[in-house]
C-alpha cells in the first residue's frame, strides 16, 4: 500500500468504546460492529489491493438514524467513511482506522414505481439491476448498466457516477437521475429535486452525483426509466491491425450512427475471453469489435447494414451479426467477462480506467504497448471504445517482491498517457484513493482549490470521506481568503469604454 | 442594469477577465457578465454599473465532429455555431431556447449565454439538458483565478462535476471563457403526429402515453385551443386554429421514423385519429414550441408575463388547466406536460402567489422568464427554495464568489444590497 491515508486521530480512537456506545444508543441492535471478526468483511472494497479495518461500522436503517450518526460524529469530530455496496474499483470506500463505517446496506426497499411520471424513488442500498427487474414487467429498465450491476447499489452509483457498457448512447448514471435525500454531515437532511426534469436553482443534483462520498450521505434517490429498445443486435468484427479497429469506430460515430454499446479488445483480452467462456471469439485477430444496435428492429437492421459496410471498409478481417438473442449474449459473454477472465490468467491484476478522445486509441495501445514491455509486465485491454474510455488491465503477482508497486506505477503512466493525449484520469471508476495523487496531472492547485471549496460548502471540517480524491486537503478558512493583487487597478492595459 | 454611467469591460482574453474581476473586488463593484445581451430581461433586475461584456471572446477553438465535441470561446454567436455544426449534420441534442420572441430582443445571443441560462427544448425529454452536454469549461470565479473544470471527453469522472453547477447559474458563479460542449448527429428525418381537440388533461394522458411507449419519442407538446392561433410563426399550416393540438416528434433514419409514427398513432388511437407532418413542416413546429412562440412578445399576449413552470410530467395537465383557468391566463405544455410556459394577465406581482402556490403543491418549480423591471422587483423571479437547501446553495456561491462579484443578485431578490 503506497498511498498515504490522513493521520488518525489518537484522541478519537483513545475513545472508542463511548464512541460504540453512543452508535448504539443511535442504532440498537446488530446494526453496531465492533468486533475485529465482524468488521473484516469491511475492510476494503473492489479495490482489494488497499485494506483497512475501521474503527467501528454502523449499519443505519432509517434517513433519521443515518442523521443522527452524522451529527454525533460531527459534532464529537469523528470521520465517516460511506459505503453502498462495496464494490468501488477506486478504493472510494476503503475504512479509516479513525473512522466510522456508514454502511447503507440496510436501505434496500423501493420506495415507488412511478410509471406515469417514467421514475423509480428507490432506497440507496437497492441494487442496479434490482430497479431494472422492479420494473421489467412492464417494459422498462434504468439505463447505466456498471459490470457489477447484480450487486452494486444505486446510492453508490450516483456516489461515483458509475457509467457501463450502455452510456454511450443512454449516458451516466449524472444523466439518468433526478432527485435524492442526502444528509449532511450537520445531521441535516436536504432534498433536491425529484420527479421533474430540472432541479430548482443550482444543478446540487449534478454535484452531488460523482461525489465520492465526500459531500453528503445519499439516503433516497429517483431515477429515470426507460422503455427498453423493441430489440437489439450485434456485430462482432475482426480486425488485424487495432489501427483499422479505431478508424472503424470514428467512421461509425462519424456516419451519424451512436450504436447501444461499442466494444473494444485486444489480443490479449480476447484469448483470455475466449478462453474462459467460449463464445467463439477470433482468436487470429488483433482486436475484436463488438457493436450493438438498439431500437425497433427495421432500423436496427438497417444500421447493423450500414456498420457492416463501414467495417468491411476498413479491412475488417473477420465480422458476425447475430441473428438471435443468445448469439447476441454469446458476443456480449466474453467482454463481461474478461475481468475475471484475465483474473484466471494472472495472479493479480490492476484496472485501469482512463479516457481519451476516440481517434487516439491506436496511439494510446501502441504507448500502453511499450509501457509494457518496459515494466515487463503483461497488459490486456478492453475499452468502451465508443466513448474512448480505456480499461487496460495490468497483470502482476503480488507475490513476487516489488511487483505491485511496478503495476501501481505502470497504471500511473498510463492514466498520464491518457491526460497527455487530451483525455481524463478515469471515465467511470472514480478517483478515491487509486488516482488521488494522479490528480495534479490533471488539475492546476487552482483547479484542485476551487473543487475543494465546493467540499466546504458541504462539510467544512471535511470530516467525510477524508484522504479520497484530493491529493492534499487545505483547510477551508484558508481556501475561502480572496486575495486581491496589487492595488485597486493593476491593469491599466484593460480597455475601458 | 440602473441608470447613469455604465462602465464596460471588453474582454480578449482570460486574462483580461481575471483582471477585470480582481478589479472588481478591490473596488467593491459587482459585475454584470454579458455576451450579447439577449437574455439579460431574465432575472432579478441586478444594480451594477460595470459590464464584463465577453462578445469579442468569440473563437471557435476546436471542433472535431467525429469526436462529437466542439470547443468555442464563450462570447461566440450561437448563431454561428449552429450553423458551423449543422454544416457537419450535428447538432445540440438539447435544441437551446431562442428567447429573442419571447423578450422581444433580437439576438439569438451567444454560447455562454446558453449554456449560463440552461434553457433547453423540446427534446430534453430524451437528450437531456445544457446541463448533460457541457463536458468542460475555464471559467473566472469570484476570487478572480481562471479554473479548469471536467474535460473535453464525454466519459469522466475525475473530481467534482463543476459543469453541471455552471449551466443554468445565471453567471452568478463564475465567468466561463471557454467551453467544450457534446454535439450529437442530427437525425436524418422526423414525423410529426397531430392531436386534435383533446382537453389539457386527456392531452396529457395521451402524451404519457406516448412517452411510456418504446417509440423513442423526442418532442411531446400540447397547445390548447385558447393558445393556438393562427398567427403562431411555424404553426399556421398544422390546421384551423382555436383547436387543441397535440403535438409528439419522432425521430432518426427516415425508416424507422415512419415506422415508430405508424405504431405511435396505432398505440394513441383511443384518444383520436393523428395526422402526419413531415421534416420541414416538422422542424417549423419544434421551433415555435421551443421558442414559445404562442407567447411572443410581438404577438397576442406580448404584454403579459410568462412563467416557465417545471414539474413531474404527468401532473402537468391539471396543474396548467388549473392555473389557467384560476388566472384567466393561457399555457402552453411541453416536455410531455413536465414543462409548462404560462402567460398570466399582468398583475403587480404576476400573479406569483396563485403560481408558487399550485406549483409547490404539484411538485414543481417557477420561473418567472418574462416580466417588467418593476415586477421583477416585486417577486423572487426564480423559485424559492426550503431553508436547508437555499442555505447550502448560498454556501456553493459563496464558494466561488464571496465577493458576490458576479451578476449580484440575479438569481436571489434581495441579495442586491
Amino acid at each position: 500500500m503506497t498511498i498515504r491515508m490522513p493521520a488518525s486521530d489518537q484522541a478519537v480512537l483513545a475513545r472508542r468504546d463511548d464512541i460504540v456506545a453512543a452508535l448504539r444508543a443511535i442504532v440498537p441492535g446488530e446494526g453496531v460492529i465492533d468486533s475485529a471478526a465482524e468488521m473484516v468483511p469491511y475492510e476494503s472494497d473492489g479495490l482489494m489491493a488497499y485494506r483497512q479495518p475501521p474503527m467501528v461500522v454502523v449499519l443505519p436503517g432509517t434517513t433519521e438514524q443515518v442523521s443522527q450518526v452524522l451529527k454525533y460524529c460531527f459534532e464529537q469530530g469523528i470521520k465517516v467513511v460511506p459505503r453502498g455496496s462495496g464494490t468501488s474499483l477506486s478504493g472510494g470506500a476503503l475504512p479509516l482506522a479513525d473512522g466510522v463505517l456508514l454502511g447503507l446496506g440496510k436501505f434496500k426497499r423501493i420506495r415507488e414505481i412511478d410509471f406515469d411520471n417514467r421514475v423509480v424513488v428507490t432506497e440507496p442500498g437497492v441494487t442496479n439491476l434490482a430497479i431494472s427487474q422492479a420494473v421489467a414487467h412492464a417494459g422498462f429498465y434504468y439505463a447505466p448498466d456498471p459490470s457489477s450491476q447484480i450487486a452494486c447499489s444505486i446510492g453508490g452509483n450516483v456516489a461515483e457516477n458509475s457509467g457501463g457498457v450502455h452510456c454511450l448512447k443512454y449516458g451516466m448514471t449524472t444523466n439518468n437521475v433526478l432527485g435524492c435525500e442526502i444528509v449532511l454531515i450537520t445531521g441535516e437532511i436536504i432534498k433536491v429535486g425529484g420527479k421533474s426534469a430540472e432541479t430548482s436553482g443550482y444543478d446540487l443534483m449534478g454535484i452531488i452525483t460523482g461525489s465520492e462520498g465526500l459531500l453528503g450521505v445519499i439516503t433516497e434517490v429517483t431515477v429515470r426509466i426507460l422503455q427498453k429498445p423493441e430489440t437489439a443486435r450485434a456485430l462482432m468484427v475482426g480486425f488485424a491491425e487495432v489501427e483499422a479497429a479505431g478508424e472503424c469506430v470514428a467512421r461509425i460515430i462519424g456516419a451519424g450512427i451512436i450504436p447501444g454499446g461499442m466494444e473494444m479488445m485486444d489480443r490479449p483480452a480476447i484469448h483470455a475471453a475466449e478462453a474462459f467462456v467460449h463464445a467463439g471469439y477470433p482468436l487470429d485477430v488483433e482486436a475484436l469489435l463488438i457493436i450493438e444496435l438498439d431500437g425497433p428492429g427495421i432500423e436496427v437492421d438497417e444500421l447493423i447494414s450500414r456498420v457492416e459496410a463501414i467495417a468491411r471498409g476498413c479491412g475488417s478481417t473477420t465480422l458476425q451479426i447475430s441473428t438471435s438473442e443468445v448469439e447476441r449474449n454469446l458476443f456480449w459473454a466474453g467482454r463481461k467477462a474478461a475481468f475475471p477472465a484475465v483474473g484466471r490468467i494472472s495472479p493479480d491484476y490492476l484496472c485501469m480506467d482512463g479516457t481519451i478522445p476516440r481517434g487516439k486509441l491506436p496511439e494510446a495501445l501502441a504507448r500502453i504497448r511499450g509501457l509494457s514491455e518496459r515494466y515487463g509486465l503483461r497488459v490486456a485491454n478492453v475499452f468502451h471504445a465508443g466513448d474512448g474510455n480505456l480499461h487496460p488491465l495490468i497483470l502482476y503477482d503480488a507475490n513476487k517482491p516489488g511487483e505491485m508497486d511496478k503495476a501501481e506505477a505502470f497504471g500511473a503512466d498510463i492514466l498520464r498517457v491518457c491526460v497527455e493525449l487530451g483525455g481524463v484520469l478515469t471515465g467511470e471508476h472514480g478517483v478515491g484513493v487509486e488516482k488521488r495523487d494522479l490528480m495534479p496531472e490533471m488539475f492546476s492547485e487552482i483547479d484542485l482549490n476551487q473543487q475543494q471549496r465546493l467540499k466546504c460548502a458541504f462539510d467544512a471540517q471535511g470530516l467525510l470521506n477524508p484522504g479520497k480524491v484530493f491529493p492534499t486537503l487545505h483547510r477551508c478558512a484558508e481556501l475561502g481568503r480572496v486575495h486581491v493583487h496589487g492595488g485597486k487597478l493593476a491593469f491599466p492595459d484593460l480597455p475601458r469604454f | 442594469m440602473t441608470g447613469g454611467h455604465v462602465e464596460t469591460s471588453k474582454i480578449r482574453d482570460a486574462g483580461d477577465v481575471e483582471q477585470a474581476v480582481r478589479a472588481a473586488i478591490a473596488s467593491e463593484q459587482p459585475l454584470e457578465i454579458v455576451g450579447h445581451g439577449s437574455k439579460r430581461l431574465i432575472g432579478q433586475p441586478m444594480t451594477t454599473n460595470a459590464l464584463l461584456d465577453l462578445s469579442e471572446l468569440n473563437a471557435v477553438v476546436a471542433y472535431e465532429p467525429n469526436e462529437l465535441i466542439i470547443t468555442v470561446q464563450a462570447g461566440a454567436p450561437l448563431a454561428d455555431v449552429l450553423s458551423l455544426i449543422d454544416s457537419k449534420n450535428q447538432q445540440f441534442a438539447f435544441e437551446p431556447i431562442n428567447t429573442s420572441a419571447l423578450l422581444g430582443t433580437p439576438d439569438i445571443g451567444t454560447i455562454g449565454g446558453m449554456i449560463g441560462a440552461g434553457l433547453a427544448g423540446p427534446r430534453r425529454i430524451r437528450a437531456g439538458g445544457a446541463r448533460d452536454h457541457l463536458l468542460g469549461a475555464h471559467a473566472v470565479s469570484g476570487f478572480g483565478d481562471s479554473f479548469k473544470a471536467g474535460g473535453k471527453v464525454v466519459k469522466n469522472v475525475t473530481g467534482y462535476d463543476l459543469c453541471k453547477l455552471l449551466a443554468g447559474s445565471w453567471g452568478t458563479l463564475a465567468v466561463m471563457t471557454e467551453v467544450t460542449l457534446k454535439v450529437m448527429p442530427r437525425p436524418e428525418s422526423e414525423r410529426t403526429l397531430l392531436l386534435r381537440g383533446l382537453d389539457d388533461a386527456t392531452a396529457n394522458r395521451a402524451m404519457t402515453a406516448a412517452l411510456g411507449s418504446p417509440f423513442d419519442v423526442s418532442g411531446a407538446a400540447h397547445l390548447p385551443a385558447s393558445a393556438f392561433r393562427a398567427d403562431i410563426s411555424g404553426l399556421a399550416d398544422i390546421g384551423p386554429a382555436g383547436q387543441a393540438i397535440t403535438l409528439l416528434r419522432l425521430e432518426g433514419i427516415t425508416a424507422s421514423a415512419v415506422h415508430r409514427a405508424a405504431a405511435l398513432a396505432a398505440l394513441l388511437a383511443p384518444f383520436g385519429a393523428a395526422d402526419t407532418v413531415q421534416d420541414t413542416g416538422s422542424a417549423a413546429i419544434w421551433r415555435s414550441i421551443r421558442d414559445v412562440k404562442p407567447f411572443a412578445a410581438a404577438g397576442a399576449l406580448g404584454a403579459w408575463p410568462v412563467w416557465r413552470i417545471v414539474c413531474p410530467p404527468a401532473a402537468g395537465g391539471a396543474l396548467g388547466q388549473a392555473l389557467s383557468r384560476g388566472t384567466g391566463g393561457d399555457v402552453v405544455y411541453d416536455w410531455g406536460g413536465g414543462l409548462i410556459w404560462a402567460a398570466l394577465p399582468p398583475k403587480p406581482d404576476a400573479q406569483a402567489a396563485v403560481v408558487r402556490a399550485q406549483v409547490d403543491a404539484a411538485g414543481g418549480h417557477a420561473t418567472l422568464i418574462r416580466a417588467s423591471e418593476q415586477v421583477r422587483r416585486n417577486v423572487d423571479v426564480f423559485h424559492p427554495q426550503p431553508g436547508g437547501l437555499a442555505r447550502l446553495s448560498e454556501r456553493v456561491r459563496h464558494g466561488f464568489d464571496p465577493k458576490n462579484i458576479l451578476n449580484r443578485g440575479r438569481m436571489t431578490r434581495g441579495a442586491a444590497t
